[in-house]
């Protein structure tokens, strides 16, 4: 049986479209009585058909093909994020390629080819749990380390949100996750040692009810132990713009002439929106260019503030209808590569959607994510369409495999 | 074969999870505080103002003014609020020097800086302001700023002007913290000190609402103070500026420099005819840049640095310092008699003066100018000993004085004749003609006295430079120039400032009109022919000494006739009225 499934492609298509409209009203600027647009949404459209045809070209693509290149083109992009370290700074960080009109992110590309990585390694027949857990935090973290010298943190978190998606539905036990998540809980508890002392306690007695050895969870709670005392000291030695970097991304009203300053405004257009906004093309806070990135990151200030709370459920109910679609269709995927790949860029996309949408109502602290595809910029669309035309070309051929 | 995965299905969870948060989310923002963002965004109340850095001041050594910053009324416009462009434009240029389409124009070029002010006007007078203010009721788009302008405290080619950035600039610099509205060095010591007297900006955010009350969007960090741009001390002399300038010849093109020969610091720096960097302070106006434009005088050109000229006879000393340090002459070697020229070939080289100077030694050449030894003298020398003799005496090259856009000067080589002239070329010709600072070779006023002024410190050329030191907000820092040595002997080197001080000093020297009593002057004249007139360039450089003083100078007046008549008798008046006035 082989079924294309329709909805899911039709709910992409539906999102770039709004996606181009928001972009079309994002890029213009009312003087008087006249409009005045910029050619974002004519370049925008350009990038929509190019990732059409890159996904048409992905379904007809034989898997033997992607197989055989996933490691290969890991090692390129890992290569990429290294070379991009040395190019000069733009906008403050070493993200981003600049070839001609087109800003191309390394890290993007990172993305992707690390689901792929991962899921290929780590669904190999008879690997032990330490195998499984070794595997997939090298992949994950060579990428990562290299991308928070960008520095871009925002992105590198991604990274640990793709890993801990997959590594919930692979054949892990339980408790390895809680494993996992107990050194970052550590670092976060390092500011009160009360706190800390009852986190290490609750934690060693989970662990003592998934009844792990007593050397096991020993060594977990020193560890653990261990970064609580290491935290204050690394801190201390970090030179204020890097603590200044890492207390605004958590923070961004710290800074009330950069992230912060966009937050609030976004928080103000939205706000101002009310009910039904302020019409198509109308938006005021839009208009007086309050955020000059109002066609990337904060997209959705703009959607906000034209179509009021109506728009922005409608808007919110599409997305939502498109990534529950996915999240039940791949519970069918039988081949456990094919269903990590699938979970790890729907969680990615996900999160995304998450933080970009939140840091725009400004519930969510960092910024500098943009909107799948909604958000202005090619390479971003490009790459998202494709990790979407994967999960399409595994739920097409999942019969095969069964 | 496999089994089925139940853990995949937790993302429908976290996927529903997510949506309720940001309907939540959204419906208190839009729904709950709408009213209140509806309100803020209205009134644009949370915004940046940048603060801008009060630009440093120019100085002269002295202290005494030479640039400062004076208040001034300007006319912005905020193209967001802007209600009929046509009925705003018309109502501005109905006040001021601007057409209708050149504010038009302003406009549509700040379309997409809707909410951001943009400066129409600087420098209106009071009573205008508060005529035009009546009337701004109608015209919510504009507004006025009480700010500072460059004032100039007197015409001259060394400080520029600022002006406006424009576009170009802007999108170079915007990162630099520049402004639409920025002035920006565009000439002069305005321009090639920019960094130092622009300062840095302020940022403060706005957050303050209708009713005075604090919103507390930001608790922190709300300012960052303006670091005002540093002063700058010259070394130039205002009394002697003012002076030299006033005793310009009338209607004469040309310029004086005087320098401090021991430092390389600049005393006076007059090019002639010049401007009033004023006029640029409020945006000049389209009629009056075409007026300085077409000006065939060009008064914008820098004859000190920018213009470059044929150095005549003031070139003679470089060619007879090379004769001896290359010892194809000593002081009493006499070369070819002057029978008023002298034959090369089938062509008859003229000397200055047409009864002949008689079979003369080196000292007397200078003196008395004659050309005929120089001819001969240059014959003993290849085309590229000259090239790089001059080049070692910094001549064709920037001296680096503190200014943008020096000149280099030229001086001639082989591979030029041949590209210019042919195969064929007669080098020895060229090379005769160029021995008296004739033909090819260009120099600026700039490099002649300081070549000079090393030969009145003893062989060490100093960089010229204007800055002399610049105050910043905590220290004082002290220009530091370049020196370098000239290449000659000190045997070399007496000789040449003998023959400089007989020039002046004794009787039938070239240059008797500039001696002083009580100083003593040393100087060589110069009248060299050019394309551009049927008069000689007048030249006379040299330094004078006294106990008070040893300063370096160049005299030259495009044009002028003779050194000795024209350009010496300035160089006295300067030099007596320096000693007289200076402490």
């Amino acid at each position: 049986m082989k079924k294309f499934e329709w909805m899911i492609f039709g709910l992409l298509i539906l999102l770039m479209f709004i996606g181009l409209i928001s972009i079309y009203t994002a890029s213009s600027t009312k003087i008087g009585d006249d409009f005045i647009f910029s050619n974002y949404y004519i370049k925008q459209f350009i990038w929509v058909i190019i990732s059409m045809l890159i996904l048409f070209l992905l379904l007809k693509t034989p898997n033997a093909v992607i197989e055989i290149s996933i490691f290969p083109v890991y090692i390129i992009t890992i290569l990429l994020l290294i070379l991009v370290l040395f190019l000069p700074e733009i906008k403050g960080s070493h993200r981003w390629f600049s070839l001609g009109p087109v800003n191309f992110q390394p890290s993007e590309l990172a993305k992707l080819f690390t689901i792929l990585a991962i899921s290929k390694l780590i669904s190999k027949p008879f690997l032990s749990d330490g195998q499984i857990l070794l595997r997939s935090f090298i992949v994950t973290t060579v990428p990562v380390i290299l991308i928070i010298l960008e520095p871009d943190l925002g992105t590198a978190l991604t990274f640990f949100v793709i890993l801990f998606s997959i590594l919930i539905v692979s054949d892990l036990p339980k408790f390895y996750l809680i494993l996992i998540i107990s050194p970052i809980l550590s670092i976060v508890f390092s500011f009160s040692i009360w706190i800390f002392i009852i986190y290490l306690l609750s934690l060693i007695y989970i662990l003592y009810r998934y009844n792990l050895d007593k050397v096991t969870i020993g060594f977990v709670a020193v560890i653990n132990t261990f970064l609580f005392i290491i935290t204050p000291i690394f801190w201390n030695n970090l030179k204020d713009y890097q603590q200044n970097r890492i207390l605004t991304f958590i923070n961004p009203m710290r800074d009330p002439f950069g992230a912060g300053y966009q937050i609030i405004q976004s928080k103000i257009a939205i706000g101002s929106g009310g009910i039904f906004g302020k019409g198509f093309l109308l938006g005021t806070q839009k208009n007086l260019n309050f955020l000059p990135e109002h066609h990337t990151d904060f997209i959705f200030s703009v959607i906000g503030e034209e179509f009021g709370f109506f728009g922005c459920t409608f808007f919110l109910l599409i997305y939502f209808l498109f990534l529950y679609k996915i999240a039940k269709s791949i519970r069918k995927i039988k081949r456990k590569e094919y269903l990590f790949v699938s979970v790890g860029i729907l969680a990615y996309i996900t999160f995304q959607f998450f933080i970009n949408i939140g840091m725009n109502l400004g519930i969510v602290p960092t910024t500098g994510i943009p909107l799948p595809f909604i958000s202005y910029g090619g390479s971003n669309l490009l790459i998202n369409v494709s990790a979407i035309g994967l999960i399409l070309k595994y739920l097409k051929e999942r019969s095969i495999f069964a | 074969m496999y089994k089925r995965f139940p853990a995949s299905s937790y993302m429908e969870y976290v996927i529903l999870f997510i949506f309720i948060i940001l309907i939540f989310s959204i419906f208190k923002l839009q729904i709950i505080e709408g009213e209140k963002y509806k309100n803020i965004a209205e009134k644009n109340i949370v915004r940046i103002q940048t603060i801008y850095p009060t630009r440093g001041e120019i100085y002269d050594r002295k202290y005494r003014p030479i640039v400062l910053n004076k208040p001034s009324y300007n006319l912005y416009i905020i193209p967001g609020k802007i209600t009929e462009k046509e009925s705003v434009s018309e109502f501005v240029s109905d006040y001021f020097d601007k057409g209708i389409d050149e504010i038009m124009k302003i406009i549509h070029e700040n379309r997409y800086r809707s909410y951001q002010e943009i400066l129409l006007i600087q420098d209106i007078p009071f009573e205008k302001m508060t005529i035009i203010s009546e009337q701004l009721n109608y015209y919510p788009s504009l507004l006025f700023k009480a700010e500072k302008v460059r004032k100039y405290f007197y015409a001259n080619h060394f400080t520029g002007y600022t002006g406006r950035i424009t576009e170009d600039e802007y999108e170079k610099l915007r990162n630099e913290g520049y402004s639409i509205n920025s002035n920006i060095g565009k000439t002069g010591l305005e321009k090639y000190y920019e960094d130092i007297l622009r300062g840095e900006n302020g940022q403060q955010v706005l957050q303050v609402d209708a009713g005075g009350n604090n919103l507390e969007f930001f608790k922190h960090n709300l300012q960052t103070s303006p670091q005002n741009g540093d002063d700058l001390i010259l070394t130039i002399d205002n009394d002697l500026q003012e002076y030299v300038s006033s005793i310009f010849p009338k209607n004469k093109k040309g310029s004086i420099v005087v320098m401090n020969i021991k430092t390389g610091g600049i005393l006076a720096y007059v090019s002639k005819p010049d401007f009033d960097p004023n006029l640029f302070t409020g945006g000049i106006s389209a009629k009056q840049w075409d007026n300085i434009i077409t000006d065939p005088n060009k008064p914008m050109l820098d004859r000190v640095i920018h213009g470059t000229y044929p150095p005549g006879s003031v070139y003679k000393p470089i060619m007879a310092s090379l004769g001896l340090e290359e010892k194809v002459i000593d002081s009493k070697t006499k070369l070819a008699k002057c029978d008023g020229g002298m034959w090369f070939g089938n062509r008859y080289f003229k000397c200055w003066y047409a009864k002949g100077h008689g079979r003369l030694a080196v000292e007397n050449a200078i003196k008395y100018s004659c050309d005929v030894f120089f001819y001969d003298l240059s014959t003993r020398f290849t085309l590229e000993q000259l090239n790089e003799y001059n080049t070692l005496n910094h001549l064709s090259t920037r001296t680096g004085i503190d200014l943008p856009g020096e000149r280099k000067g030229f001086f001639p080589t082989r591979k030029w004749y041949i590209d210019n002239y042919g195969k064929f070329v007669g080098i020895l010709g060229h090379k005769v003609n160029l021995s008296i600072g004739q033909g090819e070779i260009l120099v600026t006023p700039l490099q002649i006295c300081a070549y000079y002024s090393a030969i009145g410190n003893d062989g060490v050329w100093k960089q010229p430079h204007l800055l002399d030191k610049r105050i910043e907000a905590e220290n004082t820092y002290k220009n530091i120039v370049e020196e370098k040595h000239l290449p000659m002997s000190d045997k070399t080197l007496k000789l040449i400032q003998n023959s400089l001080y007989k020039i002046v000093n004794e009787r039938y020297g070239t240059g008797t009109a500039a001696s002083v009593s009580g100083i003593k002057v040393y100087g060589k004249t110069g009248s060299a022919e050019n394309h551009m007139g049927k008069k000689t360039h007048s030249w006379f450089s040299g330094y004078a000494k006294c106990d008070k003083f040893e300063i370096g100078f160049n005299v030259f007046i495009e044009n002028g006739g003779h050194g000795g008549s024209v350009s010496a008798p300035i160089a006295q008046k300067f030099i007596s009225y320096y000693y007289g006035i200076i402490e």
